[in-house]
């Protein structure tokens, strides 16, 4: 049964947390681009096994207390930290994008073991489909062009991190911050009744009674000729909490006949049903915001690309004149 | 060895209540990722790299985010991150028109470029 965490202890033992983060920083310093020599591979080595140690050293106190993730978590988060690390380490724009795709492919893969289906699904269409396609159109457009005999060369600002000792002291001292803030039981969690008190993705079954009664008739908990009792609106007297329903003969008038029957085993409200229900139900003002904010951005981008479309203009009549002049007999 | 397998493998099915230290995994893995992000945007030069950098955080916050709306059972988490995912399109679109617009003018996407924007 999960309880609150008091102290860092409960989680992890603090020396492996504090050594792996020790570790982490001196391996990102020495996978950091910079002239002269470079260790990189040495560098994400490091960085990957102090990843490991603290991922392990948590792994023992989730054993001991049974709370120990999905295999594929450690699977999907080692892709998605050694992706990100070689985002900010890789000396080429175009791979440092394709590996942050990499990156959002495994925190997909962290979103479906979270049980959030579509939006792990509309992270991959989003992200990966259209945000870093975006991003791959402006390295294709910003980049210098290569001289003929140097055709591998790389930009100077490419190869040179910039204080790259004092970003990953002043990172991983931040990294330790958080998470011994997180562990030392400054917010204390609550337990697992406490937790389903507060759960609501049921709720929109109440607007679905059809769908209950057929689930409960599949089951097997409800005879045909037994109806789920509605209100005068037309919502079923379902508790979400409780996981009960009230069933009552058909065509029956009022509770006199009613009796309570229990969910069938596993069965719930889909997560897409659920998370449109919060989302339109619980914060429609919301929706109309996010849609403000990308008005506003498509406006920005417009208004921004003016300029290049009447600079282009110009070039355009320049070049088309001298057609011209060339074509005409 | 058979039941640290089995203990691994055990998570399927109708959502149950997770434990806090399973959270945890998932948080330390958040600021993980948002660390990298943050070190990145400031030690890469190239204004490309440094708003992939900024999409990383973004990232990072995510998946802090579906642990928690995880954790506590309900979905208010996960339609926040739809509004993470708004912001971050919206940044994107903006931060590479000026992007486009800033190579034009010095020919190098080199961010000290610009440094006497400081004042």
């Amino acid at each position: 049964m999960p309880r609150g965490v008091d102290s860092l202890d409960e989680v992890i033992n603090p020396f492996v947390l504090y050594a792996g983060i020790a570790l982490g920083a001196v391996g990102v310093l020495l996978a950091l681009p910079r002239k002269g020599v470079n260790p990189q591979i040495v560098g994400a080595v490091i960085a990957l096994g102090a990843l490991g140690l603290v991922l392990v050293g948590l792994g023992v106190r989730a054993q001991a207390s049974g709370q120990l993730p999905n295999i594929y978590f450690y699977l999907f988060s080692a892709i998605a930290l050694g992706g990100s690390l070689r985002v900010i380490t890789h000396k080429r724009p175009v791979y440092a994008a394709l590996y942050f795709i990499l990156t959002i492919l495994a925190s997909a893969g962290l979103y479906l073991l979270l049980s959030a289906e579509f939006m792990a699904f509309a992270l991959i269409i989003v992200y990966a489909g259209a945000i870093l396609i975006t991003y791959l159109f402006v390295i294709m457009l910003a980049t210098e062009a290569p001289s003929e005999e140097r055709l591998e060369a790389l930009s100077d600002y490419d190869l040179n991190a910039r204080e790259p000792l004092l970003a990953a002291g002043v990172g991983f001292v931040l990294l330790a911050g958080l998470t011994s803030m997180l562990f030392s039981g400054s917010v204390r969690l609550p337990d697992a009744e406490t937790v389903l008190a507060g759960r609501n993705g049921d709720e929109v079954l109440i607007h679905l009674p059809a769908r209950v009664e057929k689930a409960l008739l599949d089951a097997g908990l409800i005879q045909e000729g037994e109806v789920v009792a509605r209100n005068e609106v037309g919502e079923g007297l379902i508790d979400p909490q409780a996981r009960t329903v009230t069933v009552v003969p058909a065509g029956s008038v009022g509770l006199e006949n009613a009796r309570q029957v229990d969910f069938p085993e596993g069965y719930g409200a889909k997560n897409v049903e659920s998370l449109a229900y919060d989302f339109l139900h619980r914060h429609p003002g919301n929706v109309e915001m996010a849609g403000v904010i990308l008005l506003m951005a498509m406006l920005g981008a417009v208004v921004l690309s003016r300029r290049r479309v009447e600079m282009d203009e110009q070039a355009k009549a320049r070049m088309s004149g001298h057609l011209n002049l060339e074509d005409s007999p | 060895m058979m039941g640290f397998m089995t203990s691994l493998l055990a998570q399927s099915g109708y959502p149950t209540p997770m434990g806090v230290l399973t959270l945890d995994h998932y948080l330390v893995v958040s600021a993980i990722m948002f660390t990298l992000g943050l070190i990145g945007f400031i030690t890469r030069r190239n204004l490309i790299i440094m708003f992939l950098c900024t999409e990383m955080m973004f990232q990072a916050a995510g998946i802090a985010l579906i642990a928690g709306s995880r954790f506590w059972l309900n979905h208010t988490g996960q339609s926040f991150v739809v509004f993470v995912l708004t912001v971050a399109a919206a940044e994107a679109a903006m931060a590479l028109a000026l992007v486009v617009l800033l190579f034009r003018r010095r020919d190098s996407l080199n961010a000290d470029e610009w440094s006497e924007m400081k004042g």
